[in-house]
Order: structure tokens, then C-alpha cells, then sequence
């Protein structure tokens, strides 16, 4: 029995000494196996389920990475705040609203995806998410939700079901009632575009590679806008109506409270049984139906660049890949009932029949995605509701949508200097009449760009202010466009007094 | 008698006598000050009768709770917050302790002895003192960070400690107003009998500015224990690194969070008021006394 046990123990000394070797060389085989320190900031509620991903990421992943995480409960509201105080102070990896992510960019507090990482969630995760996460052509964030949209709670014995679809008739429940509509209208532009998109308007904004904002296409000073705050006035006007959107107001004498799929587990603790979900309603305004749309948001994670440390960051974007894959927001719907923003997660029959999910899915076919918007924007339109509330007639009315236009007007003047600035449009390198090349004022009146690279057959103009209220073509102003005769690099020399053209090789 | 003093009498007759019109006068005072007294306490009993509502945790329409329990205390037990409470007193206490002695041993130089620049240098400190504290903010926290005393290594409550306590000189005013009355005819007496100025301090000045000493020890311990706006800074949102403020806060920080915590929050709001209120409470005489006594006769 002795010469056997010691057989036995000299095999598994022996086999451990192969094994060791063995198992050395397989973690050496990924240049990121090691073992990484990291802090992690995600929502309240989700610390433990990733505490528990991130241990199932460290047991199965094949480069030999091993996370010590420190998860702390950070919510996706106050997580890019707390970045940018400081950024070297803030976590290595971190969940936020989409609304955060411009000025994260901006910031510097997000490493870009890597090309295949790019491609991969890309293709597994819905567009308008993917959209959210991008700021010219470059993928910042990584997926995690697609649910950061509003619908209607209500409470079943107060709103008769068949009044749920018209706006007036359930104005008139809560008055007869004397239960409050909240709808917070009054203190959040997010709330407050449902009525523009409602009646087709639109207000969408462009950023470059940088996360800088270029311009803007803003129609909400128009007379589809002027529809929508008559529809936004009939609710304003109700005494009934309250700016909210807690779902705690269920329990204070609220009978409908327009919020998000957060609030599915407060509202179903208040209300129980009588808890109803749908769309939102619609409004009518001379004798036309407008039904109210809403911004259809996401969480994103990101990635903080690692200066110097190159490994431990490719390491943290594997990290990140995985906790936004398919399988941890499977689990996340599953423990939280958080909206994935995968597609094939999106599709199964569990995520499908969620209700609260499902009234979000009514409601899409009316919402807008939510690209990137100017943080500013957040202020100017927030204030619509109040001047619309304080307005008496139409002229009211129209003097909120003006004084929305104009302050939307003031965030992208431009200095006296830009205004006169020269520069080279066209369809010239690699471009497509979307951007001006500087030109510098060499001598009085004579103006010249930096080298370009010309091919044969492209044409380009110049122009003053980035407008093309002043501009000059091969044959003075408002000329045809100025075509290249042969490939080469370019000097363009504009002559301000002869109004010419030349190209000088350089 | 003369004409009008029976004019006086003949009034006093008609009208209500002092005694009744004095209790008159007094029982409309005492109404207005109950009243006023309720709506001081409204939100104190509003948040302790919360603390122990049990059937449901998030913002209700009534006050009384329908289900009494310790439910959301044996909740606190178990969160972060008996961390966040014990940050809080570390840094209190120990500011304080510190505070105290730097305040007093100030006040006592400025009050006794006579040195180049004594004029310059506490109307350079009144200046100082101008400048609202926010406005160093930034720079402190970016000196703190690179010291790292910040959240991200561990070390908060070192650096709340320091910033609390390294501005504490400035805040001698009261105490050496007080010390300005304390007649100096006894120190000199204690001086001929031999006592330097360390004993004059401890054994004569101290005993008689009691009042002064706990003024300064509460206002000390008050401003550490309530701070919430460079607290947070400095806790870089490490849940190991907050004090009660910025902990409770954290519990509040979106509308599902309110859902959620905010009976726990009131627990929590309950248990912080707790060592303040007793502290207030055996020490109240001294505490006007002391404020008073510095002020008007300084």
C-alpha cells in the first residue's frame, strides 16, 4: 500500500513538473497574459453580476489575462462628471449614458477600438447603438444597452385602456380624477424633443474624428415646430400636469409617469396588479394626429487610454469585448432586465416578451436614435417648455421656438477671423466638397494653401467663411469649378484682386 | 393726587390689568414660537418616522408608516456605511483634537504677546480668510493627488485631515477676542510666582475660557463631519475613501437609486445626527456662551 501511495505521489510530482513547463509556455503564447490591477465603475445595481463576468472572463479567456477588479458602483449619470475632474484618478474601465460620450471624447478619456474589435461590434450590435459610440469615422465605446428610452406608465384603475392612445382623452382622466400627468416636460430637453420628433422635426448633429461638433441640422423653428408646442401646451396648460419622470410619483398621487425601462421594477412595486405599459400617446391639433416620438438611447463602456501601458490597454479592451458580448447582456437582461444591444440577444423570444421591453419596442417604431449631441443643446432646450407654459397665443408660441433658434444660432458663430478666412474646397484629397483646406494671406490680397496632392480631373473652388456666400471658380466669383489639368503637388495661389486661380507646383 | 394720575388709574380700570395683559402678550409669543419650532422639526420627524417605515423604500405621500421596523438600520449595518461612518469620525475627531490646540495656542500669542508684524500678519490672515476656500480647490486637490492622500491610493481620510487642519490658524478670531478679556493682571501674577508660559496657558487661561475651548472643539468637529463638496473630490468615488455626505449622496445619485435607498438614506441621515446632537446637547451652555462671550466683548 505504501510503495503504491508513493508511486502514485512520485507520478504527480513527476507530472507536475511537466505540467508547469507546459502550462507556462501556453500563457507566454499571448503577449497579454499577466496579471492586471484594474478599477471598474458600472451602476449600483450591476456590481456583483460584474464582479461575477469579470471572475467568468479570468477563468475562460485564452491569453492568460487575470483581472484583480475592484467593481465600485458608480452610476452611468455621474461616471463621465467624475472622469473628467480628473481623469488619471478615474476607473480603467467604465459604463455611461451616450449622452456623456461627445465630451468623453473630447476629453481624451477614451481609447479608440481597435480595427478588428471595431468589426466585431459592428456587425453583432444594432446600428443606431454603434452610431451612439462613434465620432467621425472611429468607434470610441463599446455597446452594453440599447434601452435608454421613455414610454407610458399608467395605472390600470384609473386609465380605462381605450383612452390610452389619445393624449386629450387622458388629460381629461387625470383631471376627473384629480390624479397628476408626469411628464417631465419642464426641466429636460430629453423629454421635451418626443413633441418635435412627434411632428417630423429634427435636430441632428456632426462631429469629427475628435468628437469636436461641426454643425448642425436643427428644425424644430419651423411650422411642424410650431404644431408640436400647441400639442406640448395642451399638457403644460392642465393643472393636472406634473414635471416628472420618478416613478415614485405613482405613490404621490400620480396616475401616469412617462420614464424608461429603469423604472420597471419601481413602478410594478407601487402599482402591482393596476400597472399598465404602452406607447405614447398621440396629440391632435387642427384636426391631425401626431404621434409622440422619443429619444432611443444606449449605456456605452469605455476603455481609459493606458498611456504607456499598451498591454495592460489591449488587455482592458478584451476585458471590455467580453462584458459586452452576447452572452454577458443576455445575462444582464436576465438579472437586471437591461435592454441588450446585441442583435442576436435582441432577437430571443425572453427579451421579446419583457413588457417593459415591449412597450420600448412600440414606441421605437416612433423614436429617433440618439446620436451625438452638443451639451449645450441639453440647456437651450430645456427652457422651450417654459417660455411655451408662460406663452398666450400663437405669437408666444412662435417667440419660444425664435428664442430657441437664435441661442441654437450662437454656438456655432464664428469669430471675425474665421468669417474672413480663405480656403480650398472640393473633391481633392480624399474629400467631397466637405472641407476647407486653410489658405494664408501671403501678401496683401494674395492667398495661398499648403501643398496638396491634385490628381488629374479633380475640381475644387475657393471660398471665404467656410460659406458659399463668397467664392471663386475658374472664371472669378460664383465661377465654374476649377478643374486640375495633371497630378502633382499644389500650391493653390488666389488672387483676392484679379479674382484668378493658379495652381504653382510645389 | 393730582388730575392725571386718577386719569391713569380711572384707564387702567377700564382696560386689562398688567398682569393679564402681559399673559396675553406672552401666550401670543409662545404660539408663534411653537409654531415656528413645528416647522423646524417637521423635516427631522419626517426623516426619523421614514427611517422606520418597512413596507416599502422609496419617497411616500404619507409619514407614518404603515410597518414599523429596524429593517433599513440592520440594512445600514451591513452596507458601506459603518466605513463611511467611522472615515467620518477618524477625520473628525482628530481635526478636532488638532484644530483645538493649533486655534487656541494662536490665539493665546496673538492676545498676549507683542512681536514684529503681530498687526500685519492677522490683518494678512483677515484677508486671507476672504477668499472663499472653493476658489483653492483645484490646486489643493491636484497637490493632494500627487501627495497621494486621495482615494485612488487609499489615502483620503490622511488628506481630509490635512486640508481641514492646515487652514485651522485662521479661524482665532473669537477665541482671541475671549482671551482679550481675561484681565492680564493674572497672568503677570502668575508670572511673579514663577509659572512660564506654557502654565499661565494651562492653569490659568484654559480653566477660564472653558466656554471658549468647547466652542472651538464643536465648531472643529462640525465642519469635517457635515463636508460633502471637497470630500467627494477626494474620494475619487472610491466607496472605501467617502465620508457620510458623500456616501449618502452616492445612495441618491439617480431616480432608481431613490427608489431603492431612500428609507435607508433617512436611516442613515438618523445615525449621523446622532453623536452631533448629543454633542449639542451637554454642551449647549458653553457653546452660546461662548460665541457671545468672544464676540461682544472682543
Amino acid at each position: 500500500m505504501k510503495k503504491v501511495l508513493a508511486t502514485l505521489l512520485s507520478l504527480l510530482m513527476v507530472l507536475t513538473l511537466v505540467a508547469v513547463p507546459w502550462q507556462a509556455s501556453a500563457q507566454a503564447s499571448s503577449a497579454l497574459a499577466g496579471e492586471y490591477d484594474i478599477t471598474v465603475w458600472v451602476g449600483e445595481s450591476a456590481v456583483d453580476l460584474t464582479k461575477k463576468q469579470i471572475e467568468d472572463f479570468n477563468n475562460t479567456n485564452e491569453f492568460g489575462i487575470k483581472f484583480n477588479a475592484e467593481v465600485h458602483p458608480v452610476s452611468e449619470a455621474t461616471s463621465a462628471d467624475q472622469m473628467l475632474v480628473d481623469i488619471n484618478a478615474g476607473a480603467d474601465l467604465y459604463c455611461f449614458a451616450q449622452d456623456q460620450f461627445a465630451r468623453l471624447v473630447q476629453a481624451g478619456a477614451l481609447n479608440p477600438l481597435g480595427v478588428k474589435a471595431a468589426e466585431a461590434v459592428i456587425e453583432a450590435n444594432d446600428p443606431g447603438v454603434v452610431a451612439a459610440a462613434t465620432s467621425g469615422e472611429t468607434l470610441y465605446a463599446y455597446p452594453m444597452t440599447s434601452d435608454n428610452g421613455y414610454f407610458m406608465y399608467y395605472d390600470k384603475s384609473v386609465i380605462p385602456e381605450e383612452d390610452v392612445d389619445s393624449l386629450e382623452k387622458l388629460i381629461a382622466d387625470c383631471e376627473a380624477a384629480d390624479k397628476f400627468f408626469a411628464f417631465e416636460a419642464q426641466s429636460s430637453a430629453w423629454y421635451i424633443a418626443s413633441w418635435f420628433f412627434a411632428t417630423g422635426c429634427k435636430s441632428e448633429w456632426v462631429t469629427d474624428d475628435d468628437g469636436q461638433f461641426i454643425s448642425v441640422n436643427d428644425t424644430f423653428n419651423s411650422p411642424e415646430g410650431l404644431i408640436a408646442v400647441k400639442g406640448m401646451k395642451k399638457l403644460l396648460d392642465s393643472p393636472k400636469h406634473l414635471s416628472s419622470s420618478s416613478a415614485d410619483e405613482f405613490a404621490n398621487g400620480a396616475a401616469i409617469v412617462v420614464t424608461g425601462t429603469w423604472s420597471f421594477e419601481a413602478v410594478k412595486d407601487i402599482l402591482g396588479d393596476n400597472m399598465g405599459v404602452t406607447d405614447l400617446p398621440s396629440f391632435e391639433v387642427d384636426g391631425k394626429e401626431y404621434h409622440l416620438g422619443s429619444f432611443n438611447g444606449c449605456k456605452l463602456m469605455g476603455v481609459k487610454p493606458q498611456g504607456e501601458d499598451t498591454v495592460k490597454q489591449a488587455a482592458l479592451h478584451k476585458l471590455a469585448q467580453y462584458l459586452t458580448g452576447e452572452q454577458c447582456q443576455m445575462e444582464r437582461f436576465e438579472a437586471l432586465a437591461w435592454g441588450p444591444a446585441n442583435l442576436n440577444a435582441q432577437a430571443s423570444p425572453a427579451v421579446q416578451e419583457n413588457p417593459g421591453l415591449a412597450a420600448l419596442l412600440l414606441q421605437n417604431q416612433y423614436s429617433r436614435p440618439q446620436g451625438q449631441i452638443h451639451g449645450s443643446w441639453w440647456d437651450i432646450a430645456k427652457v422651450i417648455a417654459d417660455d411655451v407654459k408662460a406663452a398666450t397665443d400663437e405669437a408666444g408660441l412662435q417667440a419660444a421656438l425664435d428664442n430657441y433658434y437664435n441661442k441654437m444660432a450662437s454656438l456655432f458663430e464664428m469669430t471675425e477671423e474665421e468669417k474672413n478666412a480663405w480656403g480650398v474646397i472640393g473633391a481633392i484629397c480624399g474629400t467631397n466638397w466637405d472641407t476647407d483646406f486653410p489658405m494664408t494671406e501671403v501678401e496683401p490680397g494674395i492667398f495661398k494653401s499648403e501643398p496638396l496632392e491634385l490628381n488629374a480631373g479633380e475640381e475644387f473652388k475657393v471660398r471665404q467663411g467656410a460659406s458659399w456666400d463668397v467664392n471663386y471658380g475658374s472664371d472669378g466669383p460664383n465661377g465654374a469649378n476649377v478643374v486640375v489639368a495633371e497630378t502633382g503637388t499644389f500650391v493653390v495661389v488666389f488672387d483676392l484682386n484679379a479674382g484668378t486661380i493658379t495652381l504653382e507646383a510645389a | 393726587m393730582n388730575t392725571n394720575n386718577t386719569a391713569a388709574i380711572e384707564k387702567q380700570k377700564r382696560g386689562l390689568g398688567l398682569k393679564a395683559s402681559a399673559r396675553i402678550s406672552n401666550t401670543i409669543i409662545y404660539i408663534i414660537l411653537v409654531i415656528m419650532s413645528i416647522i423646524w422639526l417637521i423635516p427631522f420627524v419626517c426623516i426619523v418616522l421614514q427611517s422606520f417605515r418597512c413596507e416599502s423604500t422609496w419617497i411616500e405621500s404619507y409619514v407614518i408608516p404603515q410597518k414599523w421596523g429596524f429593517d433599513n438600520y440592520k440594512a445600514l449595518w451591513n452596507s458601506d456605511f459603518p466605513r463611511w461612518y467611522l472615515n467620518t469620525f477618524i477625520i473628525a475627531l482628530v481635526v478636532s483634537a488638532v484644530q483645538t490646540i493649533i486655534v487656541l495656542c494662536m490665539s493665546y500669542t496673538l492676545s498676549r504677546f507683542r512681536f514684529k508684524m503681530r498687526k500685519g500678519l492677522m490683518q494678512f490672515m483677515l484677508i486671507l480668510g476672504m477668499f472663499p476656500g472653493m476658489l483653492a480647490m483645484i490646486i489643493l486637490y491636484r497637490v493632494l493627488d500627487d501627495l497621494h492622500l486621495t482615494g485612488q491610493y487609499g489615502n483620503a481620510v490622511p488628506g481630509l485631515i490635512l486640508v481641514y487642519v492646515a487652514s485651522s490658524g485662521m479661524g482665532y478670531y473669537v477665541s482671541k477676542g475671549f482671551f482679550d478679556t481675561i484681565p492680564k493682571s493674572l497672568d503677570e501674577a502668575a508670572r511673579v510666582d514663577g509659572a512660564n508660559r506654557a502654565q499661565v496657558l494651562n492653569k490659568i487661561i484654559l480653566p477660564l475660557a472653558k466656554p471658549i475651548v468647547i466652542y472651538t472643539v464643536l465648531t472643529a468637529f462640525m465642519g469635517p463631519w457635515g463636508d460633502f463638496v471637497f470630500a467627494r473630490y477626494v474620494s475619487q468615488m472610491y466607496p472605501q475613501a467617502m465620508n457620510v455626505a458623500v456616501g449618502l449622496q452616492s445612495w441618491l445619485a439617480t431616480t432608481t437609486m431613490v427608489h431603492d435607498n431612500y428609507t435607508l438614506f433617512c436611516a442613515g441621515g438618523v445615525v449621523v445626527a446622532i453623536p452631533v446632537a448629543i454633542l449639542f446637547m451637554c454642551l449647549q451652555r458653553y457653546y452660546v456662551e461662548g460665541v457671545t462671550g468672544g464676540a461682544v466683548k472682543g
